[in-house]
């Protein structure tokens, strides 16, 4: 039987003096919810441990307590991962902030799970070196919440996602015990199995991350970014063809959509976008030899796929312009209307034309607007639908267009997310890409570290519901 | 909503530049149906074994400096558990966060879950230059220069920086590149070398060693005093591959594999690194013999 609430904070505090409970109305407002916010979960409590010791101690506790937990970094999740679906307690890892350290020589640093990228980013600047994954959220997610939901970002395409980056991890696993998978070498350590692969993107369903090693790369030495409009589907395809086969090995294809140019270009963000048109955006980095050399190529290929209107440019603020107008995306939604679903599908590219008619058809059919941007180069599909959730109807035209474009997405032999995670969002669609052994064989890996799912219950798959 | 399972077809995809073919292919069977797309699969330990038999014998190749090791270029393979059950792990598209992530988990495992009988290989642009360079000099111009190189920016565009560790160690260094670029990459090597100096040549053949017999995986910054080190046991070659902070031993006997990991087994664990063989295998402690027998149980392989 579970505590009385008051039983359960009177034991956290005792365990770990040094950590904040909240549970006042007001204070569980900001927690209810992360990026896909129409749908929300009221915690109990809300805890924030002061380090890492008293993080094991809070898990001990709650776990003792059977209360369902939920670590959360900053709640910018685009999948409902990071919410009280349960009910229960959120564990917010804000304090644990330290980068512990660098290695120039060893090209690792070790850094706690509530560091955020932009820290980590201004804390590498003078060593010449960079943590590569870049998610749109950039500026505020925590290093915790992107090992959780495997995140990515615009330059993926040539240097990997997170878990291509994570080289160890510390966990506390549900009875308060803290383990390392891996390290700075990023191998096994001293387990036989390599565990840490089956932590990463795990969101937050097997443990709580504390600490991570991360492997870090040369900083390039030159940039060239590519700005190229089409006037159809068709012809922004070929494009994409022809760069992800391009010996220059581009960082970033992104693909904008006439919708997601205007939204820009007629907000505060606007930085002088052709209107009208499928906007490509890509990049190659190197040694400045090198990539000098490939300019007039890469223009080549978005030329011939038929723009009339390519520009590049090595100045560093023309590339933060592009870039900045395809990462304000998400804020322009939240300010153009009252709720927005963003969906993270990967297709083969051969079908991506015909899945964003797809889009485009269902959406125009049921009078929800949207607005896709793309990392083309990935095929990964970031359509945005707008909406209203006070509006039952308009809640069930998105879902309905989320559930026909994921049944086309697997037809064609794609992924459910890329970078964001299943959460509370997806993890209905699981079984249009796991057969009944598949299935079996995914829900085995919670039985080994979290059998009765107390760490963050219906999330990426609905039968991971938490049973005191 | 139950699907049946799914499982992959073998397939060329020229457009995502991925291809599925059984896992015991060879370096040949690739070719033939990657080359005629202008594609290629950089990963190769030798020619002739199987692919499978690569992946076991270890999670790294000499273009894994460029491209990240086999498990970032596997993207789904069908499995066969112990008792011939069959699933489909992975995707075909190179970029998924969809569940628990089996794939790298199983590639990682050896046999001791089943086996792969098809992988989906992530392929490459296919260039018309490769060359081999070694640079050769005394052992503190080849750990200067190996850290000077590891730092730079030319390190994502050379596809291996390997410290070949014997009687006399040198650098290799593999180039692939449109014929267009290769003078750059030559004025690059040319001048990196002279400043170490270094004596930059030719190589005769591709930076292909074979199957290694042990696998230590220690971090960039200690590798190449670790392979210089293991290779003073007798008969053993070693290649160090630099920015993987990897070392593949070749030795004449493996019975000896216990004896050279021994004294280096704590270090390697204390910074999250450790040896693998396809000879011998490390027991697993209590507590993850525990968390294995329950993946066993699960999964109901006996």
């Amino acid at each position: 039987m579970t505590p009385p609430i008051n039983a359960v904070v009177a034991a956290l505090h005792r365990a770990a003096p040094g950590s904040r409970v909240m549970m006042s109305p007001a204070q569980m407002a900001g927690y209810e919810s992360d990026g896909l916010g129409y749908k929300s979960f009221r915690p109990d409590l809300v805890v924030i441990p002061s380090d890492a010791d008293e993080l094991a101690q809070v898990v001990r506790v709650l776990h003792d307590a059977r209360v369902p937990i939920c670590l959360r970094g900053a709640g910018t999740s685009l999948s409902g991962g990071p919410v009280a679906a349960q009910g229960g307690a959120i564990v917010h890892t804000s304090k644990l902030r330290a980068i512990r350290e660098i290695s120039l020589d060893g090209f690792w640093c070790e850094v706690e799970s509530g560091v955020n990228l932009r820290q980590l980013d201004e804390a590498l600047q003078p060593s010449g070196l960079c943590y590569p994954p870049d998610p749109s959220s950039g500026p505020v997610c925590t290093i915790g919440g992107n090992v959780a939901s495997n995140a990515g970002g615009a330059h993926c395409f040539r240097y990997g996602v997170t878990s291509n980056y994570v080289l160890g991890l510390e966990v506390v696993l549900l009875d308060g015990s803290t383990h390392r998978f891996g390290g700075p070498a990023g191998g096994n350590g001293p387990w036989l199995e390599d565990w840490k692969r089956l932590m990463i993107g795990s969101e937050g369903t097997l443990g709580a991350f504390t600490r991570f090693w991360l492997r870090l790369t040369p900083r390039p030495e030159k940039v060239w970014t590519f700005r190229a409009t089409y006037p159809d589907l068709q012809s922004t395809e070929r494009a994409i063809h022809g760069l992800v086969r391009h010996p220059a090995f581009p960082v970033a294809i992104e693909l904008m959509d006439p919708r997601a140019v205007a939204l820009v270009e007629t907000s505060s963000m606007a930085v002088g976008l052709p209107k009208g048109h499928f906007l490509i955006v890509t990049e190659i980095d190197g040694p400045a030899a090198l990539v000098d050399l490939r300019v007039e190529s890469v223009a080549e290929v978005l030329r011939s796929a038929g723009s009339a209107d390519v520009l590049f440019s090595d100045k560093a603020e023309d590339r933060e312009n592009l870039f900045k107008a395809r990462k304000a995306m998400g804020g322009l939604l939240g300010q153009v209307s009252p709720d927005f679903l963003v969906q993270d599908a990967v297709i083969p590219k051969r079908a991506l034309a015909n899945l964003l008619q797809l889009i485009y058809d269902e959406a125009d059919r049921a009078g929800v607007p949207a607005v896709t941007v793309m990392h083309a180069g990935d095929g990964n599909l970031h359509p945005n639908f707008l909406f209203d959730s006070r509006i039952p109807e308009e809640v069930k035209k998105v879902e309905g267009i989320s559930k026909r474009l994921m049944q086309r997405v697997v037809e064609v032999g794609g992924a459910l997310s890329g970078e964001h995670g299943i959460g509370n969002d997806k993890s209905a669609y699981m079984p249009m890409v796991f057969g009944p052994e598949s299935m079996h064989l995914q829900l085995a890996i919670p039985q080994i570290f979290n059998p009765r799912h107390q760490f963050n219950p219906m999330k990426v798959f609905t039968e991971r519901r938490f049973v005191a | 909503m139950i699907t049946e399972e799914r499982f992959f077809e073998h397939f060329m995809d020229p457009v995502d530049g991925v291809l599925c073919l059984s896992a015991t292919s060879d370096a040949a069977a690739i070719e033939r149906e990657a080359s005629p797309h202008g594609l290629r699969f950089p990963l190769l330990l030798d020619r002739a074994t199987p692919l499978c038999e690569q992946v076991a014998s270890s999670p790294f190749a000499p273009a894994s400096s460029r491209y990240g090791p086999y498990c970032d270029n596997i993207t789904g393979m069908n499995w066969e558990l112990p008792d011939g059950r069959r699933v489909r792990v992975g995707e075909r598209v190179v970029k998924s966060t969809t569940g628990y992530d089996l794939l790298r988990f199983l590639l990682a495992s050896s046999s001791r879950y089943g086996r792969a009988m098809d992988y989906v290989l992530r392929l490459r642009p296919a260039c018309d230059t490769s060359r081999v360079f070694c640079l050769r000099g005394d052992a503190a111009c080849l750990r200067s220069a190996l850290k000077s190189l590891l730092q730079s920016t030319w390190m994502h565009w050379l596809d291996s920086v390997d410290l070949v560790a014997g009687d006399s160690p040198f650098l290799r260094v593999a180039v692939h590149c449109p014929a267009l670029e290769f003078e750059a990459y030559q004025d690059f090597l040319s001048a990196f070398s002279k400043k170490f100096s270094l004596a930059l040549e030719p190589a005769a053949g591709p930076a292909l060693d074979g199957c290694p017999d042990l696998v230590v995986k220690t971090t960039p910054e200690f590798v190449a005093d670790t392979a210089l080190s293991l290779a003073k046991h007798p008969g053993a070659k070693c290649v160090a591959l630099c920015s993987c902070g990897v070392v593949h031993v070749f030795l004449p006997d493996s019975g000896a594999i216990g004896e050279i990991v021994r004294p280096i087994e704590s270090a390697l664990h204390a910074m999250g690194g450790h040896w693998q063989s396809r000879h011998v295998s490390p027991s697993p402690s209590p507590l993850e013999a525990s968390w294995i027998s329950t993946l066993r149980k699960e999964w109901n392989i006996s």
